[in-house]
């Protein structure tokens, strides 16, 4: 009893200690990085570093402590945050978390800790190994290697509870000395049960008796993580804990060492009668580790999630077309498949069907085979091909979860972002190794498709649900979501990264050490919550960056939960692949250039970096890790932007720009409510938000800072848009610093500003744009300032966004917008924050119709693209006979009455708007999708159009 | 495979024998192994328990559909305004064409393939109307194709004495396979059969009278009824669907001269407005190029591509931009109804989810829709009674779109109404 109580305490301290830490090296992010830097490295071995496989690849994710304080208290019913939660991309080679053997040494350092736990691991490996054939690593190694035991007569069953020590009612545990029932909820009926609880002293001495006692669940605690998870059956035997052993001596021990509220993985042992649940059993298997990642990033929801994801059908295959005819071998042509699920099998049998239809019809009509739809146990079930060489990728999910539409741009994105894991589809299904990663992207991808879906049913609120409604739309575009940032700031953050691309750091710097840099940076971009504030890398490579963290989710997580994280791997851009290979002929540039992707993340800054090896640098041999100097670096800049993470909280939390009104106001009821609000002037007041106002010494300060910078720098060009991609982005940046110069320009600039604001003087050069930002001082907006180039209708809607309006008319009428850029690859659309103000009940779902509308939109435009680049390569005539022509805007009207209308006189009151999405092609296809209200007049649709259309990103 | 080409392929579901192919806008046919194979995969899924519905190429949809586990209909179609919801309709309306020529019995229960293949020659003309767009647009819409006369009333009251002296319930007046007056009856039967009669009338070789025995895919697709028709002037029939009695020559020496003769005017006046489908004094805005116009209600419609004949004969071109016209009406058409008007189909036999409803993802619901490209701009437009589509001319500014259509709506329910 005694023994417990000091442990738990230990754990406190270890907590305490560790948060100290987390904190001193948040609070030290000062810019002098040889401090932090020193902080964060001051081991010689980072704490990544036994994280990085064979192979040199890295995904490391460290959750923050903070955000476990926020989010527990919010749902106390529901395991939401993990927290600390360290696992590889590959669960066949997890590695063992010793925390639990945490508590014993009271070393304050994790990494130190693990690496002396790893011998004591091993011997304990031993041992297990001579108490039985029941060794819980061999277990895991085991159904890597897909054929699971069939006849074995105990099955393994990994699950993955949520456990939180920090919530054990005060008293208790001291009292029972019982974690087991406390903390996880199995409850264990030892035979000697009884015995001990009346002498509790000479508890040791019993525990030494029940030796070699199997920890058998007899029972469970109403409410525990054990039944929630409702994966335990009363009868399992408890084997493993984080894959240690236990038993009934040692379990008590092993469960007071867990420091905190985490993840446990329980292993347990369960008798199989028949051989016949093997299949079901690896299934689970497989997805209970890969969990970790979706459970992190969607919480609660992906409890639920789980058991629909067992019953839908869906499949990837890889298949050949090739087949040795000899070798007669069943299954022979499936290269890969994932899941291996009873819903799936039927889609796996019928693969002959797929391979047959895509090789006649390939013959029959000249072109690549697209989609197919089946019907299956009743259910309309969408299959996309993707079809190379000789080999068939398809992508299956029922018609419920994914539009055809999606369905087709998602198999794309797919392909696309394997190529840039693995440079080829073949390389990257073909070899042993990549499966287990594979079945982790494949599981994250399904999860996602089940997200969707789950969030169409239910009326949602918040920023999660405008993620999801969104993503069905954005996950679709080549691109990433942008936020425009003042230009002082995004001076600053271009500087930076600068900085960091150029290496010229003393550790880098080639004389420093007589040899060769190892990596060049071809670029970098940052993220911030999920957007993305300043790119330096060519666009083709931003989009596979881009498609790389949303397949893996980085980008959502990045908006709520990492505490650090660290991703390194061998990537293959294909943009410079194929500039190599075409300019073969000419000066090669870089032969045998090897590209990394390294990803580093702290709290909300993201920072992908794009390195090069090989060329100017030395040749990449093997496979190289993560250089920890790199690291080290990108992680200092990192701290080093962590200074602007306030003034960037506040352009996320300023007012909507362009405003933005909810739907709710305008339907008579809630306006009765909400008083008369055909008085613009209490509908700015409303569109306003209380949030808004930062102190205003730090807004002086900030807009000293940007007034001086606006006279000191020059701007320069942004690079943005990537330097490497030669001629046509530096036109379209032109663009964007011509709009300073010419008149006519100016003029229209003050035509805008005018038709917002009444008078002002706005007209003639960039030097009255100075008077505008001098005169302006007074306004309460710290975006105010520099308004140059670049985001320069976002931000001078900013300017005067008290008064100006994207809409005309006595109110403001657009309710949310879309734009869509494809020669950076961004896009613009309101910010989480801004669409959280507006709340209203109708509002999130007019939302989730404005993604779906412009999700049908978009694919007109596509296909529109399409049939310009067919005719650009075919002659005119195909273009008669459709008749149709591209179609350049289309929209469509919604109607909409408020829910649970109760007054059985009148007719529900409607409220109609409009989601109309413009495609222009010139000077790169840009797509601008709005949602406004029926009643803004017709011009003024026009005007707001042409307005956005002089917007230059 | 060539631009715009379609194949049909009809095959016995047990065996696999095929039993008729036909085809549009190419010159070769597929290989007996193309077909063969098509036919294999869908065999093949549903052995598997597998039901495959459709699959499409870069530029070809191919579409399958199995009835009453017979019949196996498999269409391809390269043409670039190909859907599933074209596709599936013209499935559907092929089989109910079948149905309709020999009956639902002689279908499901094949004994003969050699004679049911003969049998299946009669239905040729019928099945290739519907692959040969026409001026009609009811194989698409599964609505029946009218057209406003200028004598309805008398016309009406002339065609219900008719129908009574014939001892039937059911007769209808048509010019050019649209439909001018009909019996309250006939608007009773399902509105694919009356569109299925309609084509049946307009596909036959003209003949001055006829006795056609049919077999209504929904009312009795399997005994069959008598169609009798008349040709009253050329262009314009008369047909009524009758029992045993009364015989053809009863009705032609008897009552034809008897009821029609004093209506000779108003009947040829019909043919008048055939182009048009509606009198010219029906005010449309003069940037209308064409227009369909739905009476969900009946399930009948009104589709133009001249709205204003007149103004358009001295064009050279005519025929090919009527052409583009149809095209791009029936592509806006097929994307309004496939994504974003809510699809009721009131037979409540489609219960196959054979076709993903886009729209069941909207929780609010759309009312208009439009498209603008560089040729033409399209507006459609949902209201209680009905459904309109139009097809104006670049030039009309898009703001005015909506306007011109509310007018057009109410030209349609107060002057004249549909």
């Amino acid at each position: 009893m005694d023994y417990t109580r000091g442990v738990s305490v230990e754990a406190a301290e270890e907590e305490e200690e560790r948060r100290g830490w987390d904190s001193h090296s948040a609070g030290t992010c000062s810019s002098s990085y040889t401090d932090c830097s020193s902080c964060c490295s001051s081991d010689l071995e980072p704490e990544w570093l036994d994280r990085v496989q064979k192979n040199g690849e890295l995904f490391y994710l460290e959750l923050s402590e903070g955000e476990e304080e926020i989010l527990l208290p919010l749902s106390p019913l529901e395991p939401v945050g993990v927290n600390h939660v360290r696992f590889n991309d590959s669960e066949a080679e997890i590695l063992s978390e010793e925390r639990k053997n945490v508590g014993k040494n009271s070393e304050p350092r994790f990494r130190k800790l693990a690496k002396m736990l790893k011998k004591k691991h091993t011997s304990k490996k031993g041992s297990a190994g001579l108490n039985g054939p029941t060794c819980p690593t061999s277990i895991l190694k085991q159904h890597s290697s897909q054929k699971a035991g069939i006849i074995v007569r105990y099955q393994y069953r990994d699950t993955c509870l949520y456990v939180n020590p920090d919530r054990l009612p005060e008293g208790e545990p001291k009292e029972k000395s019982n974690l087991l029932q406390a903390l996880i909820g199995i409850v264990h009926q030892s035979s000697r049960n009884s015995k001990r609880i009346e002498r509790q002293g000479s508890q040791e001495a019993s525990q030494r008796l029940s030796n070699q006692e199997k920890l058998v669940v007899h029972g469970f605690i109403p409410g525990s993580p054990a039944i929630r998870c409702g994966q335990i059956l009363i009868g399992d035997t408890l084997v493993a804990v984080n894959d240690v052993e236990v038993h009934v001596e040692n379990i008590e021990r092993v469960l007071s060492c867990i420091p905190g509220p985490t993840q446990v993985k329980l292993t347990f042992e369960t008798p199989v009668l028949c051989s016949g649940t093997a299949l079901q059993n690896q299934s689970t298997q497989v997805q209970t580790s890969i969990n970790d990642l979706a459970a992190l990033v969607w919480g609660d929801e992906h409890a639920n999630s789980q058991q629909d994801l067992q019953r839908m059908s869906h499949i990837v295959m890889y298949l050949t077309l090739r087949l040795d005819s000899d070798t007669s071998k069943e299954e022979q042509e499936i290269i890969y498949q994932y899941p291996v699920s009873e819903a799936s099998h039927k889609l796996k049998s019928i693969r002959g069907l797929f391979l047959t239809l895509s090789d006649m019809l390939q013959n029959v009509t000249g072109a690549p085979i697209i989609s197919s739809s089946l019907i299956l146990n009743d259910e309309l079930v969408h299959v996309s091909y993707w079809k190379e060489n000789d080999k068939l990728l398809l992508i299956s999910v029922p018609a419920q979860r994914f539009p055809l539409l999606q369905l087709k741009n998602m198999t794309a994105d797919i392909v696309r972002t394997l190529k840039f894991m693995y440079s080829t589809l073949d390389r990257a299904f073909c070899q042993a190794e990549n499966i287990s990663r594979l079945d982790h992207f494949f599981s994250l991808f399904f999860q996602r498709a089940l997200r969707v879906f789950s969030l169409t049913g239910i009326a949602g609120y918040g920023s999660q649900f405008y993620d999801a409604c969104s993503s069905l739309l954005v996950e679709n575009l080549p691109g990433v979501r942008w936020l425009s940032l003042p230009e002082d700031i995004k001076m600053e953050i271009d500087t930076v990264l600068s900085d960091l691309e150029a290496l010229d750091f003393a550790e880098l710097s080639e004389d420093f050490y007589e040899m060769r840099r190892l990596y060049m940076i071809i670029g970098t971009c940052l993220f911030y919550k999920g957007y993305l504030l300043s790119n330096h890398l060519p666009k083709e490579d931003l989009v596979d960056v881009a498609i790389y963290c949303r397949q893996y989710c980085l980008l959502t997580l990045a908006s709520e939960r990492i505490g650090q994280l660290i991703i390194w791997r061998e990537v293959y851009p294909q943009y410079h692949l194929k500039q190599c290979g075409s300019s073969a002929t000419e000066e090669c540039t870089e032969p045998g250039g090897r590209y990394f992707l390294l990803i580093v993340g702290l709290r909300h800054f993201m920072l992908c970096t794009l390195l090069e090896a090989g060329g100017c640098t030395s040749k990449a041999t093997g496979h190289p890790g993560p250089d920890y100097i790199y690291v080290d670096q990108v992680k200092a800049t990192l701290l080093q932007l962590e200074m602007l993470d306030m003034s960037i909280e506040d352009r996320l939390s300023s007012a909507p720009n362009p405003c933005l009104s909810c739907a709710d106001w305008f339907l008579p009821s809630t306006r009765d409510k909400l008083g008369n609000f055909t008085n613009s002037a209490v509908l700015s007041k409303l569109q306003t938000p209380p949030k808004k106002a930062p102190s205003p010494v730090s807004k002086r300060r900030l807009f000293a800072e940007a007034a001086s910078s606006l006279r000191t720098r020059r701007p320069s060009p942004t690079r943005s848009s990537g330097g490497s991609d030669s001629g046509t982005d530096g036109a379209g940046e032109s663009v964007g610093v011509v709009t300073h110069s010419t008149p006519d320009m100016a003029r229209k600039f003050g035509r805008r500003e005018s038709l917002g604001s009444g008078g002002s003087d706005g007209s003639g050069g960039s030097g009255s744009l100075l008077k505008i930002n001098k005169k302006k001082y007074s306004l309460p907006n710290p975006f105010s300032s520099g308004s140059l180039r670049k985001n320069l209708s976002e931000r001078e809607t900013d300017d005067i966004y008290n008064t100006i309006k994207l809409t005309s008319g006595p109110e403001n009428t657009l309710f949310h917008y879309l734009y869509f850029e494809t020669l950076q690859g961004v896009f613009i659309s309101p910010t989480h924050k801004e669409v959280e103000q507006l709340g209203g009940s109708i509002h999130p779902q007019l939302i989730k119709n404005f993604h779906r509308c412009c999700l049908s939109i978009h694919s007109v435009f596509q296909q529109a693209l399409n049939q310009k680049n067919s005719k650009q390569s075919d002659s005119v005539a195909c273009m008669d006979v459709a008749g149709f022509g591209p179609i350049k805007e289309h929209g469509v009207l919604f109607e909409c009455s408020p829910e649970n209308w109760n007054d059985q006189k009148k007719s529900p009151p409607t409220m109609s708007y409009w989601v109309v999405g413009r495609l222009f092609m010139q000077p790169q296809p840009q797509e601008l999708y709005v949602c406004f209200h029926d009643s803004v007049t017709e011009i003024s649709v026009e005007l707001a159009f042409k307005l956005s259309f002089g917007m230059p990103l | 495979m060539e631009d715009s080409s379609v194949f049909l392929l009809c095959l016995a579901a047990s065996s696999g024998v095929p039993l008729y192919s036909r085809s549009k806008g190419s010159s070769r046919q597929l290989t007996f192994s193309v077909i063969g194979s098509l036919n294999g995969v869908h065999m093949f899924a549903s052995n598997q328990d597998v039901l495959l519905t459709s699959t499409c190429t870069e530029n070809t949809r191919v579409a399958w559909r199995a009835f009453h586990d017979s019949i196996t209909l498999i269409v391809m179609s390269s043409e670039s305004g190909a859907s599933k919801l074209s596709l599936n309709r013209l499935l559907e309306n092929v089989f109910n064409a079948m149905v309709l020529v020999i009956g639902l019995d002689d279908l499901v229960n094949i004994k003969n393939v050699e004679r049911l293949k003969k049998d299946l020659r009669a239905c040729y003309r019928l099945i290739d109307s519907f692959l040969l767009e026409t001026e009609k647009m009811g194989d698409l819409t599964q609505c029946v194709d009218c057209v406003i006369a200028y004598d309805v009333p008398i016309l009406q009251e002339c065609l219900d004495n008719f129908t009574q002296a014939a001892e039937s319930n059911f007769g209808c007046l048509m010019a050019g396979g649209k439909v001018v007056v009909a019996t309250e009856k006939w608007w009773r039967l399902s509105s694919q059969e009356v569109m299925l009669l309609c084509w049946l009338v307009a596909s036959l070789a003209p003949h001055s009278s006829r006795d056609y025995p049919v077999y209504l895919p929904q009312g009795s697709p399997t005994v069959p009824h008598r169609l009798l028709t008349f040709q009253l002037v050329p262009g314009v029939d008369v047909c009524v669907l009758c029992g045993p009695k009364p015989s053809l020559q009863k009705v032609e020496t008897e009552l034809i001269e008897r009821f029609w003769k004093p209506v000779h005017d108003p009947i040829k006046s019909c043919l008048r407005v055939q182009m048009r489908s509606f009198p010219a004094s029906v005010p449309l805005h003069h940037g209308i190029l064409g227009l369909l116009l739905i009476n969900r209600d009946m399930n009948k419609s009104l589709y133009t591509v001249q709205a204003h004949p007149m103004e358009e004969m001295q064009k050279t071109d005519l025929k090919l931009t009527l052409e583009q016209r149809r095209s791009a009406l029936r592509s806006f058409y097929t994307l309004a109804m496939s994504r974003y008007f809510p699809s009721e189909r009131a037979d409540g036999k489609n219960t196959l989810p054979s076709e993903e409803s886009f729209q069941s993802g909207f929780s609010h619901s759309a009312h208009q829709c439009y498209t603008i490209s560089s040729s033409c701009k399209c507006y459609g437009m949902k209201t209680e009674l009905h459904l309109l589509f139009l097809l104006l001319k670049p030039e009309v500014p898009t703001f005015s779109m909506r306007s011109i259509a509310n007018k057009t709506i109410a030209a349609f329910t107060k002057d004249f109404p549909f």
